[in-house]
């Protein structure tokens, strides 16, 4: 055996001893320099070949390119080892996965308009537009302009907060409507929600400040039976799909025919009494009230320059808050205004 | 309205089933808020005492012999005062069931009782309404007879909203004939003929003027021989039923006339009348005391009724105490008139007085009810041995509506559904109206009393109410294109949306107040920047103004919930223009901070400020420029005003921590409001292809006057890059003993990139050296050592 090979051999031993002692990689990385570097103790057997009889020269090259081989190779092999071994120690690890989430700090937006926007978009969907409006209003669009002359008796079903001016805070969103149809010719189908105003007394049932969402449609053809789909499908589109729709022939003066639209009650699917307590949510009847809606009143299109012998529609008005209570089980409708944190973070 | 079925069923055959008869009324337009359940009543027969006699063991007691048809008559003790032989009264037969108990043979002082005698507590009647002690019946009550089927007892009562279109129908035979067009069975209304006939001696002769067109028409009737006794039960029984108290013989005619045909009649009594009756404007400051006994001052807004004396009426009211039928009462005037509803109402607000009569009146009634209510006044009482003279009238004449021609088509276009020809003339007349075929038309003439029924959008609605709206199939519409825009909807949505996704909550406040927010302003030592603009007619001082910011409403709601809540409101605010009525919508988003460490850093306001670049830059497209400014109810030295495409359009800071103080804040609020309205419509942004070279980047310290603002370095040295520059920005700050008074240290980090070549150290050290002279020149600039 020649001197080169015993070096070799000694060297690949003592490597071979210290590659299996590694723990980690920077170990590895070092034995890597200290035998294979540019000053690593193999290279330096290298830079001697130089020096034998050029017949040798061939076999100690080949000799030395086998151990840096197996030596690449033990590198290799530990590094591999070692990946495999600090996989299995982090997947032997667990956690509870059940412990309480970290909360998002994710705003929303109110109960209210969240109501208004499905409705909204249910309509969009149906390529209806959908129309703001100012809240205080002279009485022309309130009243006048819908068949609401001065001294009508279902003005009182209107009762106003009156400002200067012959101004008042609008009882309803059908300002909007006359507007719109004041502004474009027909056909228009739109939406208008918005904050209304009336003189009512707040309790659980009632507040003074509340949410509508009205819808007019006014083209040729449009007729009661058109009504009635649109609304079953809102009813659905907010319920579910087994929601029945009644309307009851009712009466507001600009609406002819005239219907209280009801839906089936979500807190006993309609049953009203089920086991023989009284729902709360509905009083019993199974049913309940969403709103007013009809056929446009031929006086209204007049005054806004429809002719209502080629033109016909219909429009409703819903209270969103009124919605809220049915849509979300809500025990008072003044949660609705004090908008208390735990309440919309419940229904956000 | 209270409506007994039982009465109902005088008119009209119904089904035994309550809500059954509830249902179809809602179905029609009426709906029944509540169905009063009765009791279950039976085994109580009429009797008649034939024999009275005291109880052979008590004081107390009395054995009464009564007649009760077959057999032989009941013996029964009683405890009663107001018994006496010859008494049609009702017994309760052993095993009879009442309301409270059952009855049951028992010995009374060892007399043994064959039932009771009964009292009104005991039909389920209002006790307080009727005599004390046993109930008094008609002479004519056959002995045995079933007192509940015969006095409808045991039929339920329904409470019925009317719309306020259906004057008519505030009434059981308006009612008893909506439902029979609806069943499709006939209707059993009584006469309208009126038995009065023959002119008054000459001195009793009456005799109206009207004085005002407010009172279209006049009906009086004068009736001698009368006797304000106690009503017959059957009467008694169907007003109580009704929520009517019993009074006697003449106020209950005149309440069952009204009740029954909707028609309100007034009773005079005739001897308080002196000379013609007068319809005329009250005088100002007129004193009436109505039959309610409070006196009235009128104004000329009131109508009255007069005679040559004194005010006998409010017209379509109430009457007044000096004509009122008393127990001495032998004659009466009758008057069924009409009147203008609109100043019925408004005088009846005026005086804050309302009544069943002016419920009716102020909704302008049919001018021929006039005719049938005094009709069937007269009917009553010549039955009740009265004797009733010819009614005269006065005004207008009752005549024909003109008819009506209704399409056919037309009925299909409104509805959408086609009603056969036969169907539609069958329900139009079941309702009253006469129906004649015209060419693919009808001719229609509605009834006398409906005067809500004039065009033929009318009777389209009467004809799907009757052939039920259930029957319209449901279908989608066919949506036509159209040009109306949802801008406004769709800002406020995506500023909602967006402040949601920021971490803020919506929430509502309310938009009117009360004076206890200027008291705050005020007492944080504030002045208002304007006057609130008032409501008129608030219901409570809570209500009593307008909102002018959001401000207010957001600080309470801050007090009220002292959380890490951040919160935010989009909605309409309130000022004055001139004399305009100026109204605009606006966002307000904040939040409540600790305070901060350093006087002159503020990180809860660069948070803030964040959020509303991030806002406006998602809703607009643009970014913010934002300058400091004095901003009412915030902090002088951190609050700004911010501009958006060079318009201002909001403004952002510390609330004024003397107002948070006034709103019970303890800790300082941050928010910033934006007037939706001033953003510019919102602008896609522009992709800038980046530089495919490597860019470096220079810090620089600067110190500079406290005064000059980070924003104007900035732009000083985006200038003094260009073209090389891609980005400046500052990162920090201090004031301190490190600088010298009056000044501050600025970092700024430059980003210096080219688009053609890989920029050299030299080019970017040269570019930083034309910035730092720059700077110098510009705000006295020095380098921080
Ligand atoms: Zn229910």
């Amino acid at each position: 055996m020649t001197d080169l090979a015993e070096s070799l051999e000694r060297l690949r031993q003592r490597f071979s001893a210290q590659a299996e002692a590694a723990i980690d990689e920077r170990e590895l990385d070092s034995l890597r320099v200290r035998y294979l570097g540019r000053q690593g103790e193999v290279t330096q057997l290298r830079r001697g070949i130089g020096t034998l009889p050029p017949d040798q020269r061939r076999d100690a090259g080949k000799a030395i390119n086998d151990v840096v081989a197996v030596m690449e190779g033990r590198l290799a092999a530990a590094s591999a080892a070692l990946q495999a071994r600090s996989f299995e120690t982090e997947l032997a690890s667990s956690i509870d996965v059940t412990f309480p989430a970290r909360k998002a700090r994710l705003g929303s937006v109110h109960p209210v308009r969240q109501i208004i926007e499905r409705t909204c978009d249910y309509f969009m969907r149906h390529g209806f537009a959908v129309v703001l409006g100012p809240e205080a209003e002279p009485e022309y669009y309130n009243f006048d302009a819908l068949n609401i002359p001065a001294d009508h008796p279902a003005r009182e079903n209107f009762d106003s907060f009156w400002l200067s001016d012959g101004l008042l805070l609008r009882p309803h969103t059908s300002p909007i409507q006359v507007r719109t149809m004041q502004r474009y010719p027909p056909p228009v189908a739109i939406v208008a929600p918005g904050k209304c105003y009336r003189r009512d007394a707040t309790d659980a049932r009632h507040l003074f400040q509340f949410h509508q969402v009205e819808g007019l449609l006014v083209a040729e053809g449009i007729h009661f039976g058109h009504l009635k789909g649109m609304l079953e499908g809102l009813c659905r589109e907010l319920f579910g799909r087994r929601q029945k729709v009644r309307f009851r022939p009712s009466y507001f003066p600009f609406t002819e025919p005239s219907a209280e639209v009801d839906t089936t009650c979500p807190k006993c699917s309609g049953a009203g009494a089920p086991q023989g307590t009284r729902c709360g949510m509905c009083g019993g009847s199974g049913w309940i009230e969403l709103g007013g809606a009809g056929m446009v009143h031929p006086n209204v299109l007049r005054e806004v320059q429809y002719d209502p012998e080629t033109y016909s529609g219909w429009a409703f008005g819903f209270g969103a808050e009124r919605l809220g209570l049915a849509l979300y089980d809500v025990d008072d409708i003044r949660r609705f205004v004090t908008s208390d944190p735990d309440f919309l973070v419940a229904l956000s | 309205m209270r409506v007994p079925i039982s009465w109902l069923r005088v008119f009209v055959a119904l089904p035994r089933d309550s809500s059954e008869i509830a249902s179809r009324l809602a179905m029609l337009g009426f709906p029944v808020e509540e169905i009063e359940r009765r009791p279950r009543i039976s085994g109580v027969v009429g009797g008649r005492i034939v024999e009275l006699g005291k109880h052979p063991n008590a004081d107390r007691l009395a054995i009464a012999r009564v007649e009760v048809g077959a057999g032989e008559p009941l013996t029964i003790a009683t405890a009663a005062t107001n018994v006496a032989a010859g008494q049609s009264i009702a017994v309760a037969t052993i095993g009879a069931q009442l309301p409270a108990l059952r009855i049951e043979r028992r010995s009374m002082r060892g007399v043994v009782s064959e039932g009771m005698l009964i009292s009104a507590d005991e039909l389920a009647l209002p006790a307080e309404w009727f005599e004390d002690g046993i109930l008094q019946f008609d002479s004519g009550m056959v002995p045995g007879s079933d007192v509940v089927n015969l006095f409808g007892l045991a039929d339920d009562v329904l409470e019925v909203e009317i719309t306020a279109n259906r004057p008519d129908a505030l009434s059981i035979l308006g009612l008893a004939r909506e439902l029979a067009s609806s069943y499709g069975v006939a209707l059993d209304a009584p006469s309208a003929r009126n038995p009065g006939e023959g002119d008054e001696a000459a001195g009793e002769r009456p005799n109206v003027v009207l004085d005002s067109p407010d009172c279209r028409r006049f009906v009086v009737q004068r009736f001698n021989g009368v006797v304000a006794g106690t009503a017959p039960a059957w009467m008694r029984v169907r007003l109580a039923l009704a929520g009517q108290r019993p009074i006697n013989t003449l106020v209950d005619v005149s309440n069952y006339v009204m009740l029954e045909t909707g028609q309100p009649l007034h009773f005079y009594d005739a001897a308080a009348i002196h000379g013609s009756l007068r319809v005329r404007d009250a005088r100002d400051g007129e004193r009436v005391v109505t039959l309610d006994g409070v006196e009235r001052a009128l104004t000329a807004q009131a109508l009255v009724i007069a005679d040559e004396r004194q005010t006998l009426c409010l017209a379509g009211i109430m009457g007044a105490s000096v004509a009122e039928v008393a127990p001495s009462t032998n004659s009466i005037l009758v008057e069924a008139a009409n009147f203008n509803g609109a100043r019925v109402r408004r005088t009846s607000k005026a005086l804050a007085l309302r009544s069943e009569a002016s419920t009716r009146h102020e909704k302008s009634l049919p001018l021929a009810l006039t005719d049938f209510g005094a009709s069937r006044a007269a009917q009553l009482l010549t039955e009740l041995g009265a004797t009733a003279f010819a009614p005269r009238d006065y005004g207008a004449r009752v005549a024909p509506a003109s008819p009506i021609v209704l399409r056919l088509g037309e009925v299909a276009r409104v509805l959408g559904l086609t009603i056969p020809r036969e169907r539609i003339t069958e329900h139009l007349r079941a309702l009253g109206c006469t129906v004649e075929a015209a060419d693919e038309a009808l001719s229609v003439t509605p009834p006398l009393w409906r005067r809500d029924v004039s065009a033929p959008i009318d009777l389209i609605e009467e004809i799907a109410r009757i052939e039920g709206y259930e029957r319209i199939e449901a279908s989608m519409p066919p949506v036509p294109a159209h040009g109306v825009s949802s801008d406004a909807f769709d800002l406020d949505r995506r500023t909602a949306q967006t402040l949601a996704a920021l971490g803020y909550r919506e929430v509502i406040t309310l938009s009117l107040h009360g004076r206890r927010r200027s008291d705050r302003v005020a007492r944080a030592g504030l002045t208002p920047e304007a006057e609130p603009i008032e409501v008129l007619n608030p219901l409570s001082e809570e209500q009593r103004f307008l909102r002018a910011s959001l401000l207010p409403g957001l600080l309470e709601y801050l007090s009220a919930h002292p959380g890490n809540e951040r919160i935010f409101e989009i909605g309409q605010i309130f000022s004055r223009d001139g004399s305009e009525l100026r109204e605009r919508t606006v966002a307000t988003f904040g939040f409540a901070a600790d305070a901060a460490a350093d006087s002159w850093r503020d990180d809860a306001f660069l948070q803030l400020k964040g959020d509303c670049e991030a806002l406006v830059r998602r809703v607009t497209g643009h970014g913010l420029t934002v300058q400091a400014a004095t901003v009412f109810g915030m902090h002088p030295g951190k609050s700004a005003t911010l501009s958006i495409a060079d318009a201002q359009a909001g403004s952002l800071g510390c609330v004024d921590p003397r107002l948070s103080n006034a709103f019970e804040l303890a800790r300082n609020v941050y928010l910033c409001t934006l007037d939706l309205g001033a953003l510019p419509p919102y602008q896609p942004p522009r992709y800038r292809v980046p530089s495919k070279f490597p860019s470096t980047y220079r810090d620089l310290a600067i110190v500079v006057d406290i005064g000059v603002a980070a924003a104007a370095v900035e732009a000083t040295v985006a200038r003094g890059l260009a073209p090389l520059g891609t980005a400046v920005s500052a990162f920090d700050e201090y004031r301190g003993a490190q600088v010298p008074a009056g000044r501050k240290s600025l970092a700024l980090r430059m980003t210096l990139q080219r688009f053609d070549a890989t920029i050299t150290d030299e080019e970017a050290d040269a570019a930083v050296a034309a910035v730092v002279r720059a700077l110098e020149e510009e705000f006295g600039a020095t380098l921080r050592a």
